[in-house]
């Protein structure tokens, strides 16, 4: 069977991840790798569109669970990285053909600070 | 020339602009980046007349009354987005219903005038951006005497 943490992640995340801080809970804020994945986002105001970004991040699972972070500490996470600090809103999990444990997880972020208003 | 339809179109968007915490206010420009905001567009309305049922031989350059009813966007990104909304929602009502030159200059509104403003309703669109994106859309009607001679 293929690692793909080994053959495909772990490169891939050394060559364009970057370092970065999450805090989850009371825990101690742990280092981590991770890669920028904000994204333009248009929404709709009428017959108008808004344009912004949609920030998010991916990270490894393997590597947050070493560092003991469980899924269910995601949630309200606060996340460090390319100059900029975002609470994690929800997330979703990418599967890996060595099971989803050993897959990535997206984070969707929100400003610091940000509430459901 | 009097062309009661731009001269509404164009004090609505003086109105707006006055909302308290309005960063932008323009007319039919749909393409807005956060920076913008909180925003308020005004576009500019659909019009009905009843002359279509109309088969007597009045003349076709006779006054009619005419409903226009333009829709104003309001454009938000914040921590308290639904708060925010609210309010920006409240002033927009009361400055347009309330507003004395709409009233008695422009749509002539009251007991001697045959103008008419209402409020017709409002509906909402949320999403996550940065932070949390709020949009309202209200709907107006104008009744207004539309005087083709004068135009």
């Amino acid at each position: 069977m293929i690692d793909y943490s080994a053959l495909l992640y772990d490169p891939v995340y050394a060559e364009i991840g970057v370092p970065a801080t999450l805090a989850a809970g009371t825990a101690d804020e742990i280092e981590l790798v991770v890669i920028d994945d904000t994204r333009p986002k248009v929404l709709p105001a009428g017959s108008a569109e808004v344009r912004s970004v949609g920030p998010g991040a991916f990270a490894r699972i393997p590597e947050l669970a070493a560092a003991g972070i469980a899924r269910e500490d995601y949630t309200d996470a606060v996340l460090s990285f390319n100059g900029r600090t975002w609470t994690v809103r929800s997330y979703e999990l990418r599967g890996s053909p060595n099971g989803e444990d050993l897959g990535e997880v997206r984070f969707l972020l929100k400003a610091a600070g940000s509430t459901d208003g | 020339m009097v062309d009661v339809r731009e001269d509404i179109l164009a004090r609505l968007l003086e109105v707006v602009a006055t909302i308290p915490n309005i960063r932008t206010a323009v007319r039919n420009n749909v393409d807005l980046t956060e920076e913008h905001l909180p925003a308020a567009i005004v576009f500019d309305g659909d019009e009905e007349t009843a002359d279509a049922s109309d088969m007597s031989m009045r003349p076709p350059h006779r006054p009619t009354v005419v409903q226009m009813t333009p829709e104003i966007i309001i454009a938000q990104q914040s921590d308290q987005v639904g708060s925010d909304i609210t309010t920006l929602r409240r002033e927009l009502i009361k400055r347009v219903l309330t507003d004395t030159e709409l009233n008695e200059q422009i749509v002539k509104t009251g007991r001697h005038g045959n103008g008419a403003i209402r409020y017709l309703g409002c509906q909402t669109d949320v999403g996550w951006m940065r932070s949390l994106h709020g949009a309202l859309r209200a709907q107006f009607m104008f009744k207004y005497t539309l005087k083709p001679e004068d135009l």
